[in-house]
């Protein structure tokens, strides 16, 4: 089972757009290899308010702090561009 | 043309909102942002058809973007096999066989699904889809939809390259192409990088180019909210319960980079090798160049095709043929009206042909003439309208109808070497014989040259709140309140009416506490606007040569004909000849009348040829009781006919001008009312402008009289003047306008005083007025039908009962008909036709019988029996030779049309129906020409002490006007609101017939059955909400509601059909009248009330009756002790009584 993280994190990106690293607990999580997107749906319909997207948009990658084993997490990214860390799948 | 790779990302699959209930984005908006992301090329592929794709091209031409056009269309193998989808692109560059090839497989797709059912969805065989994709016409893209793509996402590779071959086989080399998609959805469901890197595969394997698209469905992710609501519509199912929903939000124009990300994904996602990625955006913008069109010699954007010659009847050429038609038609027209009308004739002719020729239009000119003689051939009515009507050829030809010189129209309204637009020429017929002209039509030219227009319906309100409360899954009811209040707003504008309209105010209440109606007015918002359906356009015929199906798509139209799916607007830009051939009611209606009269007297009316300064026709115009006339029926305009007071035939061109909402907005009506009754004097400015202005007291009405003031200014010719009158509406072109006039009108010799005194009305004048030529077209028919009812009223009343051209509901024709006295007799299988027949009474006058259609719930069939059958010697053989079904026998028997079975004894029916009732048999499909027997099925008198037993109870209590209402909806006996008449005595509520008798000002009440509600343009803005009252003693009391008033009475004023008015009369003008309405009430309420306070003050009489009683009997008792006075003790118990 993954642990949820929900925290937000700063993000590097590559030109074309993917996550190079993030900084989680001040430490900086370098990603290996590529970087997944998954846009997920959701019912919007459910929630209050009008939306202004229909689905939210992961990115599945492994990254590792420093020389350390490397871990599977989720980012999320908002509509507005800001980045959470949602999972750590260990 | 192809910038720099990384920059540029080419869209091969798109669809526009035109792809109805699926794409959301209309092609302008797809164009320019394809164009601000730095794209060269777009192409749009629509589900079934090319719908937007001429909208998608005039849209690339103007962002300087390359075009592309295609369709995503279902394919079936030989054996009717589903193929899946595929999206078919057309090659450009090939002079137009590639959009050819596109335009006939599209129309192939259609014509499959029509022959087999109307249900059937579009469907295209492979063998035709590979007939049309020869010589290197098209390129079919295998894409996720396909039967190929359906088998990777299976994980059924060899089933996949099985498939994949047989297209090969199948269609031309280079043909196919494979498509990858991949929506970054979740990795299991549909859009994932699995199936698309799989595919990728499957296109290396077989080494064949795979392309990249997205399967465009909306240009923004934030429209993938919109495209939820689309699916919901096209499912008929709530969000919540679709079973595929889009998998997720990503089906948008994305820019290069995210397209290049979402290769990236991909190719990473298999095993490729290293040069994967750049081959597939390399043959992706290699496929887009292919497929890029050229608008003038692909698709032929620009160039008329008219008819060839030999189709409309032309050996030689066809200048030569028209100015010899033309010549011999003035010759007929003017002769009467002397030499100089003759001359000044052909100087006009000589004036028009010069520019017909310049323009190269002759071929048109015969063409629409070609069509006005088949029409007239077939002895169908025929009135030309619209600007044609100023043209002297038009009229020469009879085309129109009008003559221009007399009605001072210009040709340069219509057609000049300055406008340089397809002219257009409206013909209006009877509207019952429209698909008979169609279809004769189609004969005549060859239906490869002729095609019905279609017509883009999108969401207003109403549809758009449907949907949205579908897909939120609102429960029908609730979705039914709210859409009976989107009135007369737009949907975008929901909620800026909900907190500005009084009447929308318990609605607002509810939005504010309710999360989801708060949703459904943002998302009713999103709908509107967008293309909901595409329909055949109530007029438009398309004509053209042997071409036509190499340029335009065609699927069949509800009437069975093929009907192009392009609209109104893709018609010029087509080259394509577009003739309204428009039904009007009205002309049915008067086509009735002069039948009726013929029938029954032998006389022939020819309407066109009545004189047009009949005094009897005027005075009834001037009445105001206009009701059933053309055009000018309506509350507003009954009274504008009032103050205006026609006299002569351009008087009513001149109303009719009036009564529109341009001039009404500007106030000219008053201004012009002023002049004319000499109120102020007219003033022309200047005395040159005299002889222009002179037709309308100095007042600027028409176009022409802009256009003649632009000339007389200038000097700039007609044709240029008609630019100008056009570019007044567009503020940002009034400076240079201006400028030219004033330079131009100085050296004309006015002076600045005059000019800035003509340029302060040219300019107010804006894009308002309207074109004579259209208001002498309307003022024509206006004129006929006052004619008919001024001296044939009962057959022109039988023209509007059956064919309905009007504003009005019948039971107000009805009333009408009983005021003129001409009553409209009842329902009776003897003589009641399939259409209002007048029949001439015992006593001289006429009536009008109503028509069998009227019966609600019988069938053609039936009414057709009855029709052929009559007359009927007994109810036994009515039975026998019509066959009714119980409901309509019943039906028939309520309403006392077989009262002639029972002697017209109407107090029998009762026994009638019940026999009928009582009557038992098994169902049994008849022939219509059964033979029957004559026998007798006599009624039973049942009297005495059966009496009471065989009653119908359906008759009890019930008036022949209920009986009427409820199987006629139309009530002939007497009027609905008789039954009240008692009440509004007592409340004094003043009679419709007697409103015209108050002076201006007075306090009235006013009751009656809403019959119309108008919420005319009016100046300043504020809506006026006018409600037309029938209390069956006249014609209707129009009342006006202002706003103040709006707001003291809510949405009672849209919503109470039955309603007491306290309001002011207001006088209009000599002879018209109306009420400024206060306030309303329900009138069923205020019925309720008044019986209450009759009981209420019943048992009060009682209570002080019994009071007295008892004081008089203890006063009695005292009495009988004291003195015998008795008497006076019972007179006081009378007076209580009496109280």
């Amino acid at each position: 089972m993954p642990n949820i993280i929900d925290a937000p994190v700063d993000v590097e990106l590559s030109p074309d757009g993917d996550p190079l690293a993030f900084i989680w607990n001040r430490f900086e999580h370098t990603v290996i290899g590529q970087p997944q997107a998954v846009f997920k749906r959701t019912r919007w319909w459910e929630n209050e308010g009008t939306p202004t997207r229909i689905d939210t948009e992961l990115w599945r990658l492994d990254a590792s702090r420093g020389g350390e084993e490397q871990h599977r997490y989720d980012l999320r990214r908002g509509t507005d561009g800001s980045w959470v860390l949602a999972l750590d799948w260990g | 043309m192809t910038s720099a790779p990384g920059m540029d990302f080419a869209h091969l699959h798109v669809a526009s909102a035109y792809s109805t209930h699926y794409g959301v984005t209309l092609p302008a908006a797809l164009a320019e942002q394809a164009a601000a992301q730095g794209a060269s090329f777009l192409a749009i592929t629509d589900r079934d058809g090319l719908y937007g794709a001429v909208k998608h091209v005039r849209a690339c031409v103007a962002e300087g973007i390359r075009p592309g056009l295609g369709a995503e269309l279902a394919v079936h193998d030989d054996e009717c096999r589903a193929l899946g989808r595929v999206v078919v692109l057309a090659h450009g560059h090939t002079n137009g066989r590639g959009y050819a090839a596109l335009c006939r497989a599209v129309s192939a797709a259609h014509a499959v699904s029509d022959a087999q059912a109307s249900s059937a969805a579009p469907s295209i065989s492979r063998a035709q889809l590979a007939d049309l994709a020869g010589l290197a016409s098209l390129t079919v893209l295998l894409g996720p939809d396909s039967d190929v793509g359906l088998a990777v996402a299976r994980r059924d590779n060899t089933d996949a390259a099985a498939r994949l071959a047989h297209w090969q086989r199948a269609l031309p080399a280079d043909a196919v192409v494979l498509e990858i998609v991949c929506h970054l959805a979740e990795s299991g469901t549909v859009g994932s990088v699995t199936p698309a890197t799989r595919m990728l595969a499957l296109a290396e394997n077989a080494n064949l180019p795979a392309v990249l698209s997205n399967a465009v469905r909306y240009g923004t992710p934030e429209e993938a909210v919109t495209a939820d609501l689309a699916d919901a519509a096209r499912f008929l199912l709530p969000l919540a319960e679709l079973e595929t929903p889009q998998t997720n939000g990503q089906a948008w124009l994305k820019p290069a980079g995210a397209m290049r990300q979402v290769a990236r994904m991909v190719v990473d996602a298999g095993l490729h090798d290293a040069g994967a990625l750049e081959r597939l955006l390399r043959h992706t913008e290699q496929l887009a160049d292919r497929c890029s069109l050229d608008p003038e010699h692909d698709i032929g954007l620009g160039h008329p095709r008219m008819p060839e010659a030999r189709i409309i009847g032309v050996t030689g050429d066809p200048v030569t043929e028209l100015w010899r038609r033309a010549t011999s038609g003035i010759a007929d027209l003017y002769s009467a009206s002397g030499s100089r009308a003759v001359e000044a004739a052909h100087a006009q002719l000589a004036h028009e042909m010069k520019t017909v020729e310049h323009l190269g239009f002759a071929s048109y000119f015969l063409t629409v003439s070609r069509v006005a003689d088949i029409i007239r051939g077939m002895g169908i009515r025929i009135q030309a309208r619209g600007s044609g009507v100023g043209s002297v050829l038009n009229y020469a030809l009879h085309t129109s109808s009008v003559d221009p010189i007399s009605n001072g129209l210009l040709f340069e309204r219509f057609l000049s070497p300055e406008r340089q637009t397809l002219p257009d020429i409206d013909i209006d017929v009877e509207s019952a014989r429209r698909h008979d002209i169609y279809r004769e039509v189609f004969r005549a030219f060859g239906s490869d040259r002729v095609s019905l227009m279609s017509m883009t319906n999108a969401y207003r309100g109403r549809g758009a709140v449907r949907d949205a409360g579908l897909a939120l899954g609102l429960p029908d009811a609730q979705i039914n309140v709210i859409a009976k209040q989107m009135w007369r707003f737009n949907a975008r504008d929901f909620r800026r009416a909900l907190e500005e309209k009084p009447e929308l105010e318990a609605l607002a209440t509810e939005v504010r506490e309710s999360q989801q109606l708060d949703l459904l007015v943002d998302l009713t918002a999103k709908l509107d606007r967008l293309p909901r359906h595409i329909s055949v356009h109530p007029c438009g015929v398309i004509l053209s040569d042997a071409s036509l199906l190499d340029r335009t798509p065609v699927q069949a139209s509800g009437m069975g004909l093929p009907m192009s799916q392009y609209d109104k607007h893709d018609m010029d830009p087509m080259g394509l000849i577009k003739l309204d051939i428009l039904g009007v009611r009205m002309q049915s209606a008067m086509a009735h009348a002069v039948e009726e009269h013929h029938r029954l007297t032998g006389e022939s009316i020819d309407l066109d040829r009545v004189p047009l300064d009949d005094p009897k026709t005027y005075e009834l115009i001037r009445s105001t009781r206009t009701l059933g006339i053309f055009q000018i029926e309506s509350p507003g305009q009954m009274e504008l006919v009032g103050k205006l007071q026609p006299e002569v035939f351009n008087d009513l061109t001149v109303e009719i001008s009036l009564f529109r909402p341009g001039p009404m907005k500007n106030n000219m009506p008053l201004k012009y009312l002023q002049a004319r009754h000499g109120e102020v004097a007219p003033d022309y400015i200047h005395p040159r402008f005299e002889p222009i202005l002179r037709e309308t007291n100095g007042v600027v009405i028409f176009h022409e009289q802009v256009m003649r003031l632009f000339d007389e200014l200038t000097g700039c010719g007609l044709g240029k003047a008609d630019v100008f009158r056009r570019h007044l509406g567009k503020p940002e072109q009034l400076p240079q306008i201006e400028e030219y006039l004033r330079e131009h009108a100085l050296a004309r010799g006015f002076s600045d005083k005059v000019i800035d005194q003509i340029w302060t009305v040219l300019a107010g004048f804006g894009s308002f007025g309207f074109a004579k030529a259209h208001g002498a077209a309307f003022a024509l028919p206006t004129y006929q039908s006052a004619w008919l009812k001024t001296h044939h009223p009962a057959a022109f009343l039988s023209g509007l009962l059956t064919h309905d051209p009007g504003m009005w509901p019948k039971d107000l024709i009805v009333a009408e008909a009983r005021v003129l006295g001409v009553p409209v007799l009842p329902l009776d299988v003897q003589s009641s036709a399939l259409d209002y027949r007048v029949e001439d009474l015992a006593d001289g006058s006429q009536g009008i019988r109503l028509a069998l259609p009227e019966l609600v719930g019988s069938t053609e069939a039936e009414r057709a029996r009855i029709a052929r059958h009559q007359p009927f010697g007994s109810l036994q053989d009515f039975r026998d030779r019509v066959h009714p079904r119980r409901r309509t026998f019943e039906a028939l028997a309520r309403v006392g049309a077989l009262d002639t079975f029972i002697g017209y004894d109407r107090t029998r029916r009762h026994e009638l129906l019940a026999h009928i009732q009582s009557l038992r048999g098994t169902a049994v499909v008849i022939r219509a020409d059964q033979l029957a027997f004559e026998v007798e099925l006599p009624v039973p008198r049942y009297s005495g002490d059966r009496a009471g037993a065989i009653t119908s109870l359906e008759l009890r209590g019930r008036t022949q006007t209920d009986l009427e209402l409820l199987d006629l909806n139309l009530a002939v006996g007497t009027h609905q609101m008789t039954r009240f008449h008692a009440l509004f005595k007592e409340l004094g509520v003043t009679p419709a017939s007697e409103l015209g008798n108050l002076p201006g000002g007075t306090e009235v009440l006013l009751a009656g059955v809403r019959r119309a509600t108008n919420t005319p343009p009016m100046r300043g803005g504020r809506r006026v909400v006018f409600i037309s009252l029938d209390d069956g003693t006249g014609p209707v009391a129009n009342v006006v509601f202002f706003h103040d008033a709006q707001e003291r009475v809510g949405g009672q004023v849209f919503q109470t059909n039955y309603m007491l008015v306290r309001g002011r009369t207001r006088r209009s003008g000599a002879r018209g009248v109306s009420v400024t309405g206060e306030n309303l009430w329900n009138l069923f309420d205020v019925a309720r009330q008044v019986k209450e306070r009759h009981a209420v003050e019943r048992a009060t009489a009682e209570e002080a009756a019994s009071a007295a009683a008892y004081a008089a009997e203890v006063a009695a008792q005292a009495a009988a002790q004291s003195s015998p006075r008795t008497l006076g003790t019972l007179h006081h118990l009378g007076a209580a009584h009496s109280a």
